[in-house]
């Protein structure tokens, strides 16, 4: 594993939340700095690196900050202080109920999705197919993601995110979500993209049982630090020793 | 500086994914209605018509000829522009908030979301004003020599509102309050730009001046200039320059806002 390239790496990453009394507070603080908030340290100098294969759980109760480590490496969110470093086209898990145009149909949701990620449109019809069968809810695709339960919307983007061929992949709770049968179906897929040789999966969960099974390094995090960074196994001991607490 | 050429590389890095999305927000705008596309003219039309009727029936010695044209087609060729303006100010000021799933669900170059916005809206424009064309034609009054000039004053409404809407749509999404402030301007900016009544018939000279760098009047007036007053754009040159100035200013704002708020917004929506 050493020898393979750093995909993900972050350099004394810190992030700090400005939390404001109210919108007005904030819109002022743009002009004038004089105006108080109160600062939340979501991520704290974390450190670490993953190279290209790797399968990595990241676990942490509610409020560690595993989410907005997540954030940071998509890129949607910026570090405070540190420097994060990303390489390679990432797909994320995040929030699957949204991230989509509800105005548009699902078909029409993949095209764009899969324009905003950087594909092209042949590209795209070639996996077009391959999303619908593998979201299985053929006959709505032509009908507005308003109108989609949110385990409608999940499968599909489940289904757009694991098939447009990441090279870093970014599980958030995600296979909590649908009922048993997708989800052991997911389970399977996400599998099957651990399994190539070059695909980088993170995965954060409570579920230690799964990721068990895909990961083979745990990270665990607390009140924004970072804990251990190790074998899975001791991760998922140590984890489970601070829920009990 | 270093924003201005971010800003200009992902315009550059994402030039594909700007048309589309342009093109999305034309569908999204028109579809599910019966009767679809035609919303984009019957809308305007009827606005139009009711200015007409209120100025040429309503009240009494108004809707006059000016220089020669129907008050009806002088009334046309300067409410064309507004009606870009007003999309702008009311949903391109709101663009980034409309588009926030760009910002926080995936990476997105932010600068970019109030281009394609205006391009959509300005798709709509160029349509307007080729129908604008077409009807000046048929009421007997081809324009001439002096309509060349229309694309740039069409260029300069749509680099003032799309550099416009990068700064609004950066505050209003740290702060509805903007854009609420925003909202509740329009009717002013409306009834105090000129666009329904001649600016040329002002005679107090303070407002004169004020109107100078009014870039609302501006626009209105270039507009009249190529299809009414024929006028050329070098013959005024106090007024573009006033333009220019106001255009500099807001795009330091905007370039100013940018730098404070980019890595803000995605926290914040």
């Amino acid at each position: 594993m050493d020898n393979k390239e750093v995909v993900i790496e972050f350099k004394n990453v810190t992030k700090l939340y400005k939390l404001f009394k109210n919108d007005k507070k904030r819109l002022l603080h743009t002009f004038f700095k004089r105006i108080k908030y109160k600062e939340k340290r979501a991520v704290n100098d974390v450190s670490f690196q993953i190279r290209r294969g790797e399968a990595v759980a990241l676990f942490g109760k509610n409020g560690a900050g595993k989410s907005t480590v997540l954030k940071l490496i998509t890129g949607v969110s910026f570090p405070t202080e540190g420097d994060v470093i990303v390489k390679g086209r990432v797909s994320a898990l995040l929030e699957l109920t949204s991230g989509f145009d509800p105005e548009f149909t699902g078909r029409e949701n993949i095209y764009l999705k899969g324009r905003l990620l950087g594909l092209k449109d042949n590209e795209i019809k070639e996996l077009e197919e391959t999303i619908i069968e593998f979201a299985g809810i053929a006959e709505y695709m032509d009908q507005p993601v308003r109108t989609y339960s949110s385990g409608m919307k999940a499968r599909l983007g489940f289904s757009i995110n694991v098939n447009i061929r990441p090279e870093i992949f970014i599980v958030d709770e995600a296979l909590s979500v649908g009922d048993e049968e997708f989800k052991n179906k997911c389970i399977k897929k996400v599998k099957e993209i651990v399994a190539k040789e070059d695909v980088t999966l993170l995965f954060v969960t409570h579920a230690t049982g799964v990721a068990r099974q895909f990961c083979t390094r745990g990270i665990l995090m607390k009140e924004g630090k970072l804990m251990f960074d190790g074998d899975i196994d001791e991760a998922i001991k140590k984890y489970e020793s601070t829920i009990k607490k | 500086m270093k924003e201005l050429i971010g800003i200009i590389k992902d315009h550059i890095l994402y030039r594909q994914q700007i048309l589309k999305l342009a093109r999305a927000d034309l569908q999204k705008t028109y579809r599910g209605a019966a009767l679809g596309w035609s919303w984009a003219i019957i809308k305007p039309a009827v606005t139009i018509f009711v200015y007409w009727f209120a100025f040429s029936i309503g009240i009494k010695g108004g809707g006059a000829d000016v220089e020669g044209f129907p008050f009806f087609l002088w009334l046309m060729a300067g409410i064309i522009p507004w009606f870009y303006i007003n999309d702008m100010l009311s949903q391109g000021s709101n663009a980034i908030r409309k588009y926030s799933y760009l910002v926080t669900k995936m990476k997105f170059p932010v600068s970019t979301i109030p281009t394609f916005v205006s391009i959509s809206k300005f798709t709509v424009h160029i349509i307007l004003v080729i129908i604008t064309v077409l009807i000046f034609i048929f009421m007997g009054h081809s324009p001439d020599i002096y309509i060349i000039q229309l694309p740039l004053y069409m260029f300069l409404n749509f680099a003032f509102f799309t550099i416009f809407s990068l700064f609004a749509s950066l505050l209003s999404a740290m702060s509805k309050d903007f854009a609420n402030l925003i909202k509740s301007l329009i009717m002013a900016i409306f009834w105090l730009s000129g666009i329904i009544w001649n600016v040329k018939n002002l005679d107090i000279g303070w407002i004169k001046k004020i109107q100078m760098i009014n870039p609302v009047t501006f626009l209105a007036e270039g507009y009249r200039n190529c299809f009414i007053h024929k006028v050329w754009l070098f013959e005024q040159p106090e007024k573009l320059i006033c333009f220019a100035i106001v255009l500099g200013v807001l795009a330091i704002a905007s370039l100013w806002t940018y730098k404070k708020l980019r890595k803000e917004i995605p926290d914040v929506l």
